[in-house]
C-alpha cells in the first residue's frame, strides 16, 4: 500500500538544550501508509525529534509539515487534531473503565443527554473488527495485561481517525507472544493506509516491520535506508558511526582479571523467567559489564542477588559466604547498590546531600551514646561533594532540586563512604551530561582500582565498552555471551545483543 | 465488570449473614415493618453516600458532611423562625446553602489545592461555627433546639405507611447516582480523575471542574439529608449532625468503594448504608449496650478493608496469569 | 551552619506576632502568667499527643484513633486506680495499664498496616470507633470520678502537664533530630523504595512509628483524665483533628518526610493562642471552628503555594501510591 507521498516532514530541525547541540539540521520524513523505523543510540536525539513533532518541545529552527502544509504544534492537543497519535511507553489507560470507556473518554456519543452505551459498543466492536484486535469492547482494562492495554491505547488513536501512530519502544515491556501480535497489528494498520514511527532499539523488529528507517547519530541524519538495505550489521554500523567503532574508547580489548572471585553466582532463576538459570563469576578489582537490550532481565538479575525482589532458585556467594538476599544484609556484607530508576529508587529528595550521603553509613558516622554527631556527618557529606564533584557545593540543598548528574553523583557519594567490596550500578549515567558521565565512570574505574567488584548494567554501548573490563551479554534472561578477551568493538556487543550470533 | 459484579454479591451476602444472625437471635427482626425501618435509618447516611462515593471515586474524601447539614438545618430554622418564606422556597434555600458549602469544598481541595483530608476538616470547623453564629437563640441567649414543626414541613417525615419519604428518596437518589455515574460524561470523568489524572488530562478531561462538582453533589445530598431529618425531627440543633461524617464514608468503604480512587458503585454504598443501619437496629433488638455498635462496626470495617485489599490482589493476580496465560 | 531564612524564622515571628496582637487587645488579661500559664496548660496534651503521632505524620501515614484511643487509655488509668482503692500503687498500675493499651494498640496499627498494606487512614477511622465504643463498654456509658489520691491529680495541674509536654517535645526531638532511628523515619517518609534500597526496614519503622503515636496518646489520656479527675469515654474525642491541625500548621506535611517538633509544637501553641485570644475576646469555643479553619486553609494553601514546582509531580505520584495503600505507611 505505501505510496510516495509524503504526510509528515520535518525539516532542517535544530535543536538545543542550555548551548548543547542536540538536534543539527535534521530531516525526517513519513510517508503515507509505511512503517518508518527511527533508530540511533541513547542519546541520538530521537525522543527528542518526536517531542517537537508532538509538541512538547518547542524547535530552535525548521519546519514541519503535515499533508503538505506547514504547521505550527505547541501542545499534544495541536497534533492530535491533526491525525497523530503517540503511544506512550508510560501507558495512558484507565483501569476501571472498559475498553469502549477508555476508547471515547472524553467524547463519548450520547443521546438525549446520556452516553450511549450501545453505539459506543458498538462502534468500538466496529473498531475492533476492522484492525482485528484481540479485544473485546466491554472487558474493563483493569483485567488485561500490559500487551493488550496498549492495543486499548492505540485504538483509541486510531479512534480519532489517526493517519500517523507513533510508538515509542512499545515491545518494551512485552511478552514474545505479545510482541509478535503487536507486529501483526501494525503490519494489517500500514495495510489500511495507517503511517506509523516506530522507534525501536531492536534490530529484529526493525527488519521485521519497517518499510524505512531513518538513522539518527549524535543528533544528525545518518541514514535513511530502505527495507532491502536494512541488514543488521550495516545498520549497526550506520547507527555507531564506523569511524567510532575504530576510534580510541569505542572498542577495547577485553581482559579476563584472574585475582580471587569475590562474587559467585549459581543458577540464578526467578518466578517469571527474567532470569533464567544464570551463572557468573566475578573478579576482585573488575569492572563486569553487563550488556543487552532493555528487558533482557539484567536489572532484576541484580535486584534479586542485592536482596529487593525474590528469586526463585540459585545462590549467590560473597568470598565463599552465601548472601541473605535482603539490602541490609547485603550492605553488611559489603555490597552497594546504585538502582536504575533514580527518581524513585535512588534517593531522598526532600532531604539533603549531608543526609542522603549519610543514609547507609550510620554504623560509620561517629556517635555520643545514641546522638549521631552532626559535625562527622556532615564532614561526611562535604567529603563526598569533594569526592565526586557535585557542584554547586552545597551539602544542604534538597537533593531533589538538584540536576540528574548530581543526584545520580550522591547516590554513589553514599556507597563509596563505605568498605565496599561490590558495587552495583544500573544505568549509572542515564539521563546525564556528558562532564558528570566522565566523572562519574573515573569514580568507577578508581574503586576497582582499590579491589572492589563494580558491576555496571548499560544499554549504553559506548559506556559499556569504555568501562568494562570484561562483558557479559544478557537475551531473554539468559547470558549468552561473553567477552573476556580480544578486542570488542560496540557492534560485536549489539550484535550479540540482538541475537545476531555468529 | 466481573470484579464489580463479585464484590457486589460479597457485600450482599454479608448483608444477608448478618440479617440472618440477627434474625436467629431476635424475633421482632425479619419483620416487613423493621426492614423498612432499617431503610429509613439508612437514608440519610445513604443519600450523603452518593455524593461521598463520587468524591471518593475521584480519590478524595470529604470530612465536612455533617457539618454541612447542620448549617443548611440551622439557616432554614432561621427563616421558619423570623420570616414568612413559604416552605417549598425555605428548602430551596437550604438546597442552595448545601450547594455553597460544596462549591466552598471544591474551591479549598481543586484550587487551593489543599490535601481533601485537612481541606474539609478545615470546612467542617468553618461549617459548624457558622451554624453556631446563626444558631436560634431564646431570650437569654442561650442555644436550644430550634422546633420547625410546620404541618406541611412534617410531612417529609412520613411516608406511605411504613414506606417512608425519606425510603422512596433514598432509591431514588441511588437510582439517579448510578446512572450519572454510568450513563454520563461526568460519571465517566469521575473514574478517569479517580484512576489515572494524566491518562484524563490527555483526554481533554478537565480535572478541577470534575473534582469542585463530585464536592458540590455532596453538599447538594447533604442538604437533601439535613431537610428529611429535620423533618422528620420537627426540629434543629447547632449539634446537628456531628460526627455523622462518619457514617457516608463508612458506608462507602463496606460497600467496596476504594479510598485509593477509580473503583466503586452507588449501588455497593445503598448496600453499605442499609448494613450499617440493620447492625444498629440489631444491636438494639439485642438489647445490647450500644456501645457494642461502635466495635461491631470498627471491627467489620477493619475487615472488609483487609478483605478488599487481599480481593484485589487476587484479582490483579489472576489478571496477570490470565494475561500470561494467553502467551502460553 | 546552615543559614536561616525566610521561611526559618516565618514560625517564630507569627508567634511573636500572635503575642502582640493578643497583648494590644487585652492588655490586661493576656500578659499574665496565669493566663499564659493556662495557655500552656490546655495546650500540652496536644503538644504531648503530636510529639509522638509525628512519627506517624513524617512516614506520611495518620492516626484517626488518637483521640478515642487519649479516652480509653484516660479510661484504663482510671478504673485501674479505682480497683487498686484510690493508692499511689494503683497509680502507678494505672498509668502502667494506660501506656501498655497505647502501645498495644499502636502496635495492632503498625501490624494490619504493614502485613495487608492497607491505607492508615481506613484502619484508624475504623479503630476510632472500636477504641470509643471499648470505653464505653468498660465504663458502662458512666462518668467514672476520681478525685484522689493527690499523685493523680497533681498530673493535670500546672506545671506538671507542662512539663510533660516540655518532656515528651524533648526526647521526640532528639529521637528524630539526634538518632539513626529519626534519620531512617524522614528517609522512608521521604521515598520508601529508595529507603528500602538502603537497608532500612520500612515495616519495622512504620510499625514503631504507631507504636510511639500510641505510647504519647496514652500519656494525653492520663493527663487530661487528671485534668478533669474522671474517667469517661468521650473525653478525647476530636483531639485527632487538633492535633492533625497543630501539626499541619507547624509545617508537617501529610505525605511525609516533611515537619519538625518544634515545628508541630509551634502549630499547638497556635491552635492554644488561638482559642485563648478568642476566648479572652468573649468568642463562644463553638465558633472558634471558624477561625481556625481559616487559619489552616490560609497556612496549608500558602504553602502549597510556596513549594517548588518541582516536586510538584512527584508528590501528586507519591500521593496516589499512598492512597491506593502501596506504600507501607
Amino acid at each position: 500500500m505505501a505510496n510516495n507521498e509524503i504526510i509528515l516532514e520535518a525539516k532542517n530541525i535544530y535543536k538545543s538544550f542550555s548551548g548543547v547541540p542536540v538536534l543539527q539540521d535534521v530531516h525526517f520524513e513519513v510517508r503515507k501508509g509505511e512503517v518508518h523505523a527511527l533508530m540511533g543510540e541513547n542519546g541520538a536525539g530521537k525522543s527528542t525529534l518526536i517531542k517537537i513533532i508532538t509538541g512538547v518541545y518547542s524547535k530552535d529552527a525548521g519546519s514541519i509539515w503535515w499533508e503538505g502544509k506547514e504547521v505550527q504544534v505547541n501542545s499534544y492537543a495541536d497534533v492530535q487534531k491533526l491525525g497523530i497519535a503517540c503511544i506512550y511507553q508510560e501507558l495512558s489507560v484507565e483501569p476501571p473503565l472498559t475498553v469502549a470507556q477508555n476508547v471515547f473518554l472524553g467524547r463519548e456519543p450520547r443521546k438525549f443527554g446520556l452516553i450511549d452505551h450501545r453505539k459506543m459498543i458498538k462502534d468500538t466492536e466496529e473498531l475492533i473488527a476492522r484492525y482485528g484486535f484481540p479485544l473485546k469492547a466491554d472487558e474493563l482494562v483493569a483485567n488485561l495485561g500490559i500487551g493488550l492495554r496498549q492495543l486499548v491505547e492505540i485504538l483509541k488513536g486510531l479512534s480519532c481517525d489517526s493517519k500517523l501512530l507513533i510508538m515509542d519502544e512499545p515491545t518494551a515491556s512485552l511478552s514474545g507472544k505479545e510482541a509478535e501480535s503487536l507486529f501483526e497489528i501494525i503490519e494489517k494498520l500500514r495495510d489500511q493506509g495507517v503511517s506509523i514511527i516506530y522507534i525501536s532499539h531492536r534490530l529484529e523488529e526493525v527488519y521485521r516491520l519497517s518499510d524505512r528507517l531513518t538513522v539518527l547519530r549524535n543528533g544528525q541524519n545518518a541514514a535513511v535506508l530502505n527495507h532491502e538495505q536494512i541488514e543488521p550489521r550495516l545498520v549497526i554500523k550506520t547507527m555507531i558511526g564506523k569511524e567510532v567503532d575504530e576510534s580510541a574508547g569505542s572498542a577495547k580489548e577485553m581482559r579476563k582479571n584472574n585475582n580471587e572471585v569475590v562474587l559467585d553466582v549459581k543458577n540464578f532463576s526467578d518466578e517469571i523467567g527474567m532470569f533464567k538459570d544464570v551463572s557468573f563469576q566475578a573478579h576482585r578489582g573488575e569492572i563486569l559489564g553487563f550488556g543487552g537490550l532493555i528487558g533482557a532481565g539484567r536489572t532484576e538479575l541484580m535486584r534479586a542477588i542485592y536482596g529487593i525482589d525474590k528469586h526463585k532458585s540459585g545462590t549467590a556467594t560473597l568470598n565463599g559466604v552465601e548472601l541473605k538476599y535482603s539490602p541490609k544484609e547485603s550492605i553488611k556484607a559489603g555490597f552497594g547498590f546504585v538502582p536504575e530508576d533514580r527518581r524513585n529508587q535512588g534517593f531522598i529528595p526532600l532531604l539533603s546531600t549531608v543526609k542522603n550521603v549519610a543514609l547507609t553509613n550510620y554504623d560509620i558516622v561517629k556517635k555520643n551514646g545514641t546522638s549521631i554527631s552532626d559535625k562527622d556527618e556532615r564532614d561526611m557529606g562535604i567529603r563526598a561533594i569533594k569526592q565526586i564533584d557535585i557542584r554547586p557545593d552545597n551539602p544542604d540543598k534538597e537533593v531533589g532540586l538538584m540536576s540528574g548528574g548530581n543526584q545520580q553523583k550522591v547516590v554513589l557519594g553514599k556507597w563509596i563512604q563505605r568498605d565496599l567490596k561490590v558495587l552495583i550500578v544500573d544505568e549509572p549515567t542515564a539521563g546525564i551530561d556528558v562532564g558528570a558521565k566522565d566523572q562519574i565512570y573515573s569514580i568507577l574505574e578508581d574503586l576497582a582500582s582499590q579491589g572492589i567488584v563494580v558491576i555496571i548494567v548499560t544499554s549504553d554501548l559506548q559506556e559499556l565498552i569504555r568501562v568494562s573490563h570484561r562483558i557479559l551479554v544478557m537475551r531473554k534472561g539468559s547470558i549468552i555471551k561473553e567477552f573476556d578477551s580480544g578486542i570488542v568493538t560496540q557492534s560485536m556487543v549489539l550484535e550479540a545483543g540482538s541475537g545476531i550470533v555468529d | 465488570m466481573k470484579q464489580q459484579t463479585l464484590r457486589r454479591f460479597i457485600s450482599l451476602g454479608m448483608l444477608v449473614a448478618l440479617c440472618i444472625f440477627f434474625s436467629v437471635l431476635s424475633k421482632s427482626f425479619l419483620t416487613p415493618n423493621n426492614m423498612l425501618e432499617i431503610v429509613r435509618d439508612a437514608a440519610v447516611p445513604g443519600i450523603i453516600g452518593v455524593g461521598v462515593t463520587y468524591v471518593i471515586i475521584t480519590s478524595g474524601i470529604d470530612l465536612s458532611t455533617g457539618a454541612t447539614m447542620a448549617l443548611v438545618a440551622m439557616v432554614m430554622a432561621n427563616i421558619y423562625k423570623y420570616t414568612l418564606i413559604p416552605i417549598p422556597i425555605m428548602i430551596l434555600i437550604g438546597i442552595a446553602v448545601g450547594i455553597v458549602c460544596g462549591v466552598l469544598n471544591g474551591l479549598v481541595v481543586a484550587k487551593l489545592h489543599l490535601p481533601e483530608f485537612i481541606g474539609t476538616l478545615a470546612t467542617m470547623g468553618i461549617f459548624r461555627a457558622l451554624t453556631y453564629i446563626i444558631a436560634v437563640k431564646d431570650a437569654n441567649g442561650t442555644i436550644s433546639s430550634v422546633a420547625m414543626s410546620h404541618s406541611s414541613y412534617a410531612i417529609l417525615g412520613k411516608g406511605f405507611g411504613r414506606i417512608y419519604f425519606v425510603s422512596i428518596a433514598f432509591v431514588v437518589i441511588t437510582i439517579i447516582g448510578q446512572i450519572i455515574l454510568k450513563y454520563t460524561r461526568f460519571g465517566t470523568n469521575l473514574y478517569a480523575v479517580g484512576a489515572n489524572p494524566k491518562a484524563a488530562e490527555l483526554s481533554g478531561i478537565d480535572i478541577a471542574k470534575t473534582r469542585i462538582i463530585a464536592y458540590i453533589v455532596v453538599g447538594f445530598c447533604a442538604a437533601i439529608g439535613a431537610i428529611f431529618t429535620t423533618g422528620r425531627l420537627q426540629s434543629t440543633t447547632a449539634l446537628l449532625g456531628e460526627g455523622f461524617e462518619f457514617n457516608p464514608i463508612a458506608a462507602s468503604v463496606i460497600g467496596g468503594v476504594s479510598l485509593a480512587g477509580g473503583y466503586g458503585e452507588i449501588i455497593g454504598t445503598f448496600i453499605g448504608a442499609i448494613f450499617m443501619a440493620a447492625l444498629e437496629n440489631g444491636v438494639l433488638k439485642l438489647q445490647m449496650n450500644t456501645a457494642y455498635q461502635y466495635v461491631i462496626k470498627g471491627a467489620i470495617i477493619i475487615l472488609v478493608v483487609i478483605f478488599d485489599a487481599w480481593f484485589n490482589s487476587v484479582m490483579e493476580k489472576k489478571a496477570q496469569e490470565a494475561a500470561a496465560g494467553k502467551e502460553a | 551552619m546552615k543559614k536561616l531564612s525566610v521561611k526559618d524564622l516565618s514560625k517564630p515571628i507569627i508567634l511573636v506576632a500572635f503575642f502582640l496582637i493578643l497583648t494590644i487587645l487585652r492588655p490586661s488579661s493576656f500578659l499574665t502568667v496565669g493566663n499564659l500559664g493556662n495557655v500552656l496548660w490546655s495546650v500540652s496534651i496536644y503538644g504531648v499527643m503530636v510529639s509522638g503521632t509525628i512519627f506517624v505524620f513524617l512516614l506520611g501515614g495518620i492516626d484517626l484513633s488518637i483521640g478515642t484511643l487519649c479516652g480509653l487509655t484516660g479510661v484504663t488509668c482510671v478504673m485501674t486506680i479505682r480497683a487498686f482503692g484510690y493508692t499511689p500503687a494503683g497509680v502507678i498500675a494505672g498509668i502502667a495499664a494506660a501506656l501498655a493499651v497505647g502501645l498495644i494498640a499502636g502496635l495492632i496499627h503498625g501490624l494490619i498496616i504493614t502485613t495487608f498494606r492497607v491505607p492508615a487512614f481506613l484502619v484508624t477511622f475504623a479503630t476510632q470507633t472500636i477504641y470509643l465504643g471499648l470505653s464505653m463498654i468498660l465504663t458502662n456509658n458512666k462518668i467514672l470520678d476520681c478525685t484522689s489520691p493527690a499523685l493523680f491529680t497533681s498530673i493535670g495541674k500546672n506545671p506538671v502537664p507542662i512539663i510533660l509536654m516540655a518532656v515528651a517535645a524533648l526526647i521526640s526531638w532528639y529521637v528524630l533530630r539526634k538518632t539513626e532511628t529519626g534519620r531512617y523515619v524522614y528517609a522512608v517518609g521521604g521515598n520508601d523504595q529508595a529507603a528500602a534500597i538502603s537497608g532500612i526496614s520500612v515495616r519495622k519503622i512504620t510499625i514503631m512509628a504507631y507504636m510511639i503515636s500510641g505510647f504519647t496518646t496514652a500519656i494525653g489520656g492520663i493527663i487530661l483524665s487528671s485534668m478533669t479527675q474522671q474517667g469517661m469515654a468521650s473525653n478525647g474525642s476530636g483531639y485527632e483533628q487538633y492535633v492533625i491541625m497543630a501539626g499541619v500548621i507547624g509545617g508537617i506535611s501529610l505525605l511525609g518526610g516533611e515537619g519538625t517538633v518544634p515545628g508541630a509544637i509551634f502549630g499547638a501553641m497556635i491552635i492554644g493562642l488561638l482559642q485563648n485570644g478568642l476566648n479572652l475576646m468573649s468568642v463562644p469555643s463553638t465558633q472558634h471552628g471558624l477561625v481556625r479553619g481559616l487559619v489552616i486553609i490560609a497556612a496549608v494553601g500558602f504553602d502549597a503555594l510556596q513549594r517548588d514546582t518541582k516536586f510538584q509531580s512527584w508528590l501528586a505520584k507519591r500521593r496516589q501510591a499512598r492512597a491506593a495503600g502501596k506504600s507501607a505507611a
